[in-house]
């Protein structure tokens, strides 16, 4: 069941693109990651041209990032002033992203620069999450047993303007979130990713912040951060195609309430090193598509915008009559989508509550 | 010559799947390095 993209200018299957996003949507609930660093390379093997994949994958973070943080913002587990920090340095680092992805993209070399960026990066974490997987297998085989540094100091605490974070229970320059944020920012405009992947790391072993606090301001800063990348490319590149969005937000947030749910009975060890492999064979495999495969040149389909059916044809008339409505129309389409599946999941937990508390 | 080298045969032999990932990576990597180089030069 193939669907037109009137942006993309593609056909994609849509069961392919449901059942994609669902599956990534349960391995972000299970790590508590974003997502979108496997969900755009899957988009591009479906036939999504990179520059299209890039954005509309951060159309479809910025509301499940918004329903993550609904979510958190409800259970009081966020620490905004942190967030605040990180966000302005997001801010800096989104720009200069953007500028260096339309660098790229004059030059022409765009598609391989993304598809390296992605290599690179599922090459580093993926090496180094199979040896952290495989150590604590081989550890907890062994059973032995050892103790963690509660924290480490580098460079980056060492820099002026400290503040207090009374939340995070904090004293710490304002830089070191602000450098965070800008290497997150950066990544996240060249890659079309949130970035949680490494804004949860850094939160924990660099700012030092409570494990409970983590994921919901990490998810506070991906608002922030996907809501310029989108706003940017719809409107620099009129690259947001709102039938996809619908397809991933649809799929993705489906498999997010499935894979946190799944996460509360498997092995953590376990699930690191099948990730590490998972990510490993991504990387490959983009590997084998940029550097072995026959790249088969498609034919530019010239679109007549009158032969669309009337939700296509509004959409393409929208995007490119009026970029900057179009680009804060798929903002806030995506917040919508993203507040209300967080109202829906509140609404079945209290359901859930009401109904265990009966039987008792 | 260091005892790491000389030993090297049996450790192999020792940790199979250890030495497979380890040549797995270092393909991976070689292959992502000369890849890029070649596309940029």
């Amino acid at each position: 069941m193939d669907v037109f993209l009137p942006i993309a200018e593609v056909s994609v299957n849509i069961i392919a693109i449901l059942s994609l996003s669902g599956v990534v949507g349960v391995l972000s609930g299970l790590f508590g990651v974003g997502g979108g660093f496997l969900m755009t390379p899957f988009l591009i093997f479906l036939g999504v041209p990179p520059t299209y994949a890039v954005a509309n994958e951060a159309n479809n973070i910025l509301a499940t990032s918004v329903s993550g943080s609904t979510t958190h913002y409800l259970k009081n587990t966020l620490d905004y002033k942190m967030g605040f920090m990180i966000v302005i340095g997001g801010s800096i680092g989104t720009l200069l992203g953007i500028w260096t992805f339309s660098y790229f993209k004059g030059t022409g070399k765009i598609d391989i620069v993304i598809s390296l960026a992605y290599m690179y990066i599922l090459a580093i974490i993926g090496t180094a999450m199979l040896i952290e997987g495989l150590g604590e297998i081989d550890k907890a085989r062994k059973k032995i047993i050892t103790k963690k540094k509660l924290h480490v100091h580098y460079w980056i605490h060492g820099l002026p303007l400290r503040m207090r974070f009374q939340k995070s229970k904090l004293y710490e320059s304002a830089f070191t979130p602000i450098i965070i944020g800008l290497i997150v920012g950066f990544i996240a405009a060249i890659m079309g990713i949130g970035g949680a992947f490494i804004l949860v790391p850094a939160m924990i072993y660099i700012i030092g912040m409570p494990t409970r606090l983590i994921p919901g301001t990490s998810l506070f800063v991906t608002i922030f951060v996907s809501v310029i990348v989108t706003f940017l490319h719809a409107f620099n590149y009129g690259s947001i195609d709102l039938i996809l969005v619908v397809m991933l937000v649809i799929g993705s947030i489906i498999g997010v309430q499935v894979g946190q749910k799944l996460g509360e009975s498997i092995d953590s060890a376990g699930i690191k090193t099948l990730l590490a492999v998972l990510l490993l064979a991504v990387g490959i495999a983009i590997a084998y598509d940029t550097f072995f495969a026959e790249h088969v040149t498609n034919e530019v389909v010239k679109i007549d915008v009158n032969n669309l059916n009337p939700l296509s044809m509004f959409i393409k008339k929208l995007s490119l009559e009026m970029p900057i409505l179009y680009g804060l129309f798929s903002i806030v389409f995506a917040v919508v989508l993203g507040v209300g599946a967080a109202f829906i999941r509140l609404f079945f937990s209290n359901l859930r509550k009401k109904h265990s508390l009966k039987k008792v | 010559m260091p005892d790491i080298f000389k030993n090297l045969p049996t450790e192999i032999k020792k940790n199979k799947i250890k030495a497979g990932i380890f040549i797995g990576l270092s393909a991976y990597w070689g292959i992502i390095l000369v890849g890029t180089f070649v596309s940029f030069s």
